[in-house]
């Protein structure tokens, strides 16, 4: 081949490098239309990829026709050299033009390729442990006393199993109560209460810490009820008690209302109505409106608008007496619901059962 | 108790409609649960609550109508009708139990006749739910929702004597009661008898044998008042709930009883016809004595916040019928016969607080006082939860009372010796008649259940109290205790497979890991063996200082067969009170080191008996210098380990603070540890 060329005018050379170009591109040219790619496969592709570099390497290298061929300019005549030139640059350029096309195009279907393949599926689960649920109660009750601590009570509690005075008398509740009684009151066979209500911490608050006072008494309490889908025989509780100089009404429905604008939405209204508790005077149930419904009426709230949630009042002089207070001096007010009555409301439970069956296809549903 | 509200109409003008009617009840204090229409009434169910007595009439509710409407109560006018014969002449009534009697009368309607009640008085009494049976039987019991007390006829000649004695019966005693039962009396029930024997359980219930029927002509009326608690003793004992029952046992009239006799008598010479005795022979031997009561104004605002002129005070106290009368600033409140709930100046606010209307105190923050406070436990009992949240336990909740138990160990510090589980008096649940001196039956139980549903999975825990008793007429103990289960695949969130079951390890990592988020003082685990633990998979757990919580461990095959488990299940049961109040984790800083170190394992045949801890201790008891730290890497058995042993390979780390350490110097201290690891423990080096 060398001797030929050498036998060769310089631009038969350089015409004949062009051609030996083209008969080997052939084969790559249809790479110059995307679409011709689609079909090769990332390995396929990587290897025409190598293939035209090589090409390249053989066609414009240093060691190309092309190359030699362009040495040649010296033995061109003067008057001819521009036009040699021109055809030199011609032939490389055209050459370098389709390499870079193809080449592209690779390039860019490999990177696709690589991405397809290298593609992570992002909605596999992410690594974790496993992870469980606070009981829906601990749920309410924790968000009950971070809004009481907010407003200053603190947080008490005390015996489930109590004696008479801290249950009954203390409260005011007197001794023919029918609460006192064996159908409501669970009694250990020494005669001991399980606390009807979380009040008996109060008594024993106000006998530690004295007055004034702001507590709230989350807790367990005990009633004879045979469970039913609304009833257990044991429940959760809050009870609060603020006693100070100077505590009215207004007070109790300020601070009743301020919690369940906390608990419920800024919107939230409630209603006092006056009622009847032995430990209280004056004594007030309270509503709120539904926040379901927001008043309109839904099932949540039998179609009234308002949800019944607690009893509250003004603690009566005879249990301030009982702890020593005087209720001349001071006065205050107290306010019960139910952690579980609240629960039931908000999360439509249809069956408070479930509360204490801790299945945990129920339990996992809270948070 | 149902009212009608035409016929409440009958007692005080209202321009409210039964609608309105209900909201402004409501707002005193008696909520109305329904209205509904009945013919051209309506029929209110209002809810007394259990102070007010008074309100269990037409009377009563028109009482609190006529101040919500500014009106008057009109009672109902006695019209006159025919008399002959004094009482005492006809009959005799003695009380013989006075503390059960404060009060009785009797009057006689002699000729009447028999039949069934005109169509006024059917409708009214079918309209609030009571069914009509004759003329005399229906005006006792009109006048029972008119005024509220509970009247009853007896049939005169059906009376022997013709007497009354009020009195005990005599243990044994028999009575057959309206209802058709046979009631077995005891000495502490209160009966009206005849001459001879009892005729009616006082203020419960008439007797058959007295009944007024369709030969009937001469009627003996009883009106009294029955001590309350012993008529409610009564209607328990006999599981019997009537409509004078209800009355009797909240406090009846005791002012009331011959005005309400005497509008029985007139209504029934009206419409039974007959001649009614000229009086009453009328026992009254513990008079009623009326409450005064003084008022000052200012204590309205002083409880309610709310400014209420004295005139609305006094209209308000006055149109409930109170008597008031100014003295200086006080206002004197003579409280009715019928309000038994006011018996202190308190229970006058609320009558006014409540007729001014609730609505109207406005809603006030208490002024600002001391910081809010949790309990000093809490904030690590939520670390805690979450600690075991973290780890895939769900937190339960179960009764407190279980059946009797026996097979779990309690925990410690609950109690000394034996437990004895405080046994309820009256439980509920038959089967659950037992305080709980342990979590884990009901976490078992809730295994069970998920078990049954189809859950193979289950890791629960549950921070509760447990009991036990003491001595007899002591409190019992109580301690707050945490206690976990688990059974089932250790699997990762979202992943349906696990990879390998639960064992030991996870239920005492999640426990480890709650310490550590709590900054308690590590634990220590002592292999040992306990009532209701697989034996060689049982531990004791210790607080740093020696004190012993509680225990962890497999569930012994005995105790799981009793839950019918199949899979191994893994407990722990903890004294919370004292982990709580254990010693706090101690931090202090150490300085960062500033030649590098370099770690050596080393891999020992052990027996199986040389526990980690053993061997760790050992390790750092030697006082190798430069010696750092000790990890283990892992530990190997079987294969061509002999079963009797295990292979134990730990990494050591070796720095010193001073220099750079040389090859050698690492090598002669490791070796110096080495060799003090075989000896001691007759081990091997692998
Ligand atoms: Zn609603």
């Amino acid at each position: 081949m060398a001797e030929e060329q050498t036998e060769q005018l310089p631009a038969q050379q350089v015409e004949a490098a062009g051609k030996a170009f083209e008969q080997e591109f052939e084969r790559f040219a249809r790479f110059g239309d995307a679409a011709q790619l689609a079909g090769l496969d990332l390995d396929a592709a990587l290897a025409e990829q190598r293939a035209l570099s090589e090409l390249r390497t053989r066609h414009l290298g240093k060691k190309s026709a092309l190359a030699a061929a362009k040495k040649l300019v010296g033995r061109v005549a003067a008057e001819e050299r521009p036009a040699f030139g021109q055809l030199v640059k011609e032939i490389e350029d055209k050459v370098v033009l389709e390499l870079d096309a193809v080449e592209l195009n690779l390039k860019n279907q490999i990177e696709e390729k690589r991405t397809a393949r290298e593609t992570i599926d992002v909605t596999l689960p992410g690594r974790r442990p496993p992870y469980g649920h606070r009981h829906p109660i601990t749920l309410l009750r924790e968000r009950i006393e971070d809004i009481f601590v907010a407003l200053g009570y603190v947080i008490e509690d005390g015996r489930e199993i109590e004696t008479d005075f801290y249950n009954f008398t203390a409260l005011n509740i007197p001794d023919n109560h029918p609460a006192r009684g064996e159908a409501d009151t669970f009694y250990t066979n020494d005669g001991f209460a399980l606390r009807s209500q979380t009040s008996t911490v109060q008594i024993h608050a106000m006998q530690r810490r004295g007055v004034p006072i702001r507590m709230i008494a989350p807790g367990r309490v005990f009633r004879r009820d045979t469970p039913d889908p609304t009833h257990n025989p044991m429940f959760y509780q809050v009870e609060g008690l603020c006693v100070d100089r100077g505590i009215t009404m207004g007070h109790l429905k300020g601070t009743v209302t301020e919690f369940l604008r906390r608990m419920f939405g800024a919107d939230t209204v409630t209603r006092f109505r006056p009622s009847y508790f032995p430990f209280t005077e004056p004594s007030a149930e309270f509503d709120f409106s539904c926040f379901k419904c927001k008043g309109a009426g839904c099932r949540i709230c039998k179609n009234s608008g308002w949800i019944e949630l607690g009893g509250s009042g003004m603690v009566h002089p005879n249990v301030l007496r009982a702890v020593g207070v005087d209720p001349q001096e001071f006065s205050g007010f107290a306010f019960g619901l139910g952690i579980d009555r609240m629960c039931a409301l908000m999360y439509e439970l249809d069956d408070i059962r479930l509360l204490f069956e801790n299945d945990v296809r129920f339990l996992e549903q809270f948070e | 108790m149902l009212i009608s509200y035409n016929w409440l109409r009958d007692y005080c003008e209202t321009q409210f409609s039964p609608d309105e009617l209900r909201e402004r009840l409501t707002m005193v204090g008696l909520a109305i649960d329904a209205v509904e229409r009945h013919n051209s009434d309506s029929v209110l169910d209002v809810e007394v609550p259990s102070n007010r007595p008074d309100c269990l009439s037409h009377v009563g509710i028109g009482r609190e109508v006529a101040v919500i409407a500014g009106k008057e109560v009109r009672l109902p006018r006695v019209e006159s009708f025919k008399t002959e014969g004094r009482a005492e002449d006809l009959t005799a009534v003695e009380i013989k139990d006075v503390d059960l009697c404060a009060r009785y009368a009797a009057r006689l309607v002699r000729g009447v006749k028999i039949a069934p009640s005109p169509d006024w008085l059917v409708q009214r009494l079918e309209t609030i739910g009571q069914r009509p049976i004759n003329n005399v039987a229906d005006v006792t019991n009109y006048v029972l929702h008119e005024l509220g007390q509970p009247l009853h006829a007896f049939d005169f000649h059906k009376l022997a004597g013709p007497r009354i004695v009020v009195r005990r019966a005599a243990p044994g005693e028999k009575l057959k009661t309206l209802d058709g039962l046979e009631r077995t009396l005891t000495n502490e029930m209160l009966v009206i008898a005849d001459a001879e024997r009892p005729v009616a359980l006082a203020g419960i219930m008439g007797g058959e044998e007295s009944e007024i029927s369709e030969s009937t002509t001469d009627v003996l009326i009883e009106s009294a008042y029955f001590e309350p608690n012993s008529v409610r003793r009564t209607a328990r004992q006999l599981g019997m709930d009537t409509e004078a029952s209800r009355r009797f046992e909240r406090g009846a009239d005791i002012e009331g009883v011959l005005r309400a006799q005497e509008r029985c008598v007139q209504l029934i010479c009206e419409l039974a016809g007959g001649v009614a005795s000229e009086d009453s022979i009328d026992i009254y031997p513990r008079r009623f004595e009326p409450r005064t009561i003084n008022l000052r104004p200012h204590r309205v605002r002083d409880l309610t916040s709310l400014s209420v002129q004295p005139v609305d005070v006094v209209r308000i106290l006055t149109g409930l019928q109170f008597n008031v009368s100014e003295e200086g600033e006080q206002l004197i409140c003579t409280v009715p016969s019928w309000r038994i709930d006011v018996e202190q100046e308190e229970d006058l606010v609320e009558e006014v607080a409540r007729h001014t209307g609730f609505d109207k105190i406005t809603d006030q923050l208490p002024p600002a006082s001391a910081s809010g406070e949790y309990q000093p436990s809490e904030m690590k009992q939520r670390l805690l939860r979450r600690a075991f949240n973290a780890f895939g336990f769900d937190e339960a909740i179960n009764f407190s009372f279980i059946e009797r138990e026996t097979q779990f160990e309690p925990i410690p510090l609950l109690t000394t010796g034996e437990v004895q589980q405080p046994l309820l008096k009256n439980p509920i649940i038959e089967e659950a008649a037992f305080m709980r001196y342990t979590l884990l039956p009901g976490l078992l139980n809730s295994l069970r259940h998920n078990l049954n549903h189809g859950i193979r999975d289950v890791r629960l825990f549950e921070i509760g109290r447990v009991f036990a008793m003491t001595s007899l007429g002591e409190l019992p103990a109580e301690r707050l205790a945490l206690a976990v289960v688990a059974t089932g695949g250790a699997n990762e969130a979202n992943k349906a497979q696990a990879e390998r079951d639960l064992d030991f390890f996870d239920v005492k990592g999640a426990l480890e890991t709650a310490i550590d988020w709590m900054s308690l003082s590590p634990l220590s685990f002592t292999q040992t063996a306990a009532a209701h633990l697989r034996a060689g998979q049982s531990a004791r757990i210790k607080l740093n200082d020696g004190t012993e919580i509680g225990t962890i461990g497999r569930l012994a095959e005995s105790v799981a067969a009793n839950y019918k488990f199949r899979y191994p299940v893994y407990v722990l049961e903890l004294d919370l009170d004292t982990l709580l109040n254990g010693p706090a984790r101690v931090v202090q800083y150490a300085p960062l080191p500033r030649y590098p170190s370099v770690v050596r394992d080393i891999s020992l045949l052990l027996d199986r008996s040389v526990s980690l801890d053993e061997l760790l201790n050992v390790v750092k008891d030697r006082q190798v210098a430069d010696f750092r730290s000790v990890k283990l890497v892992g530990i190997f058995e079987g294969g061509n380990i002999p079963s009797s042993k295990r292979s134990v390979t730990l990494r050591l780390e070796y720095r010193s603070d001073e220099r750079t350490l040389r090859d050698q110097e690492i090598e002669e201290r490791h070796a110096q540890l080495t060799s003090s690891l075989l000896d001691t423990f007759a081990a091997e080096q692998r």
